[in-house]
């Protein structure tokens, strides 16, 4: 067919299960990237915004590593100050179920808590 | 951008002049989300939608969301919505992926 003399889109409408966005392997990078980077922080309103950022970045990296090729990454990270405010997160996704997933990790400690939240959506 | 209108929108309505209430925070962000949903995708756009939504208590804490994305950037784009009354911040985030 067309795609591969051109070298465009080869249009796979499902993933093989091998590459399919496994939320299991993503929490747990996750976890891992927070809990490293995370441990014995305190909360510092000048630095937060860069960490804030640089977590989502890292995350990001990890799973581009990690190899879901053909999927779409968003990674939202929410990083807040431990003063006893109640909080509450929701998401919700207009996707096609069958291939597009998400996975989510909380860290706290005594002064700040995380919540990282990465999703993938397969690009046809 | 429509989406931003509709969220804001979707938020003053839902949530409007109340005061923080830890009982019905759950029904608030869920009800936030979902109808911010809704009314996306009824604009019948080739887009899939990710909608994340994070209520908070006015209680003098600081609070920084940051994302990133790895997509197309001629084509997806995403945006954030905060509003806020006496007691509680709001914050909307659309990201909308083209299929």
């Amino acid at each position: 067919m067309e795609g591969a003399d051109t070298g465009g889109n080869t249009y796979l409408i499902r993933p093989n299960y091998h590459h399919k966005f496994k939320a299991a392997v993503v929490k747990e990078c996750i976890r891992d990237i927070l809990r490293e980077q995370l441990s014995g922080v305190q909360y510092d309103p000048d630095e937060v915004g860069v960490l804030s950022r640089s977590l989502a970045d890292c995350i990001k990296d990890k799973l581009k590593d990690v190899g879901f090729d053909r999927y779409k990454l968003v990674v939202q990270v929410v990083i807040g100050e431990q003063r006893g405010e109640g909080v509450k997160m929701a998401a919700r996704c207009f996707w096609d179920a069958d291939t597009d997933s998400y996975a989510q990790d909380i860290f706290m400690n005594d002064s700040l808590f995380c919540v990282a939240a990465a999703f993938g959506s397969y690009f046809y | 951008m429509d989406e931003f209108q509709l969220s804001e929108e979707t938020v003053e309505t839902t949530i409007g002049s109340s005061a923080y209430q830890q009982n019905r925070i759950n029904q608030w962000t869920s009800s936030v989300v979902e109808t911010s949903l809704n009314q996306l995708s009824k604009l019948g756009k080739p887009f899939k939608y990710i909608v994340t939504c994070i209520i908070l208590q006015k209680n003098g804490a600081g609070l920084h969301t940051a994302s990133s994305c790895f997509w197309d950037n001629t084509m997806d784009r995403s945006c954030t919505v905060r509003w806020e009354n006496k007691t509680t911040y709001c914050i909307v985030c659309v990201f909308g992926l083209a299929v």
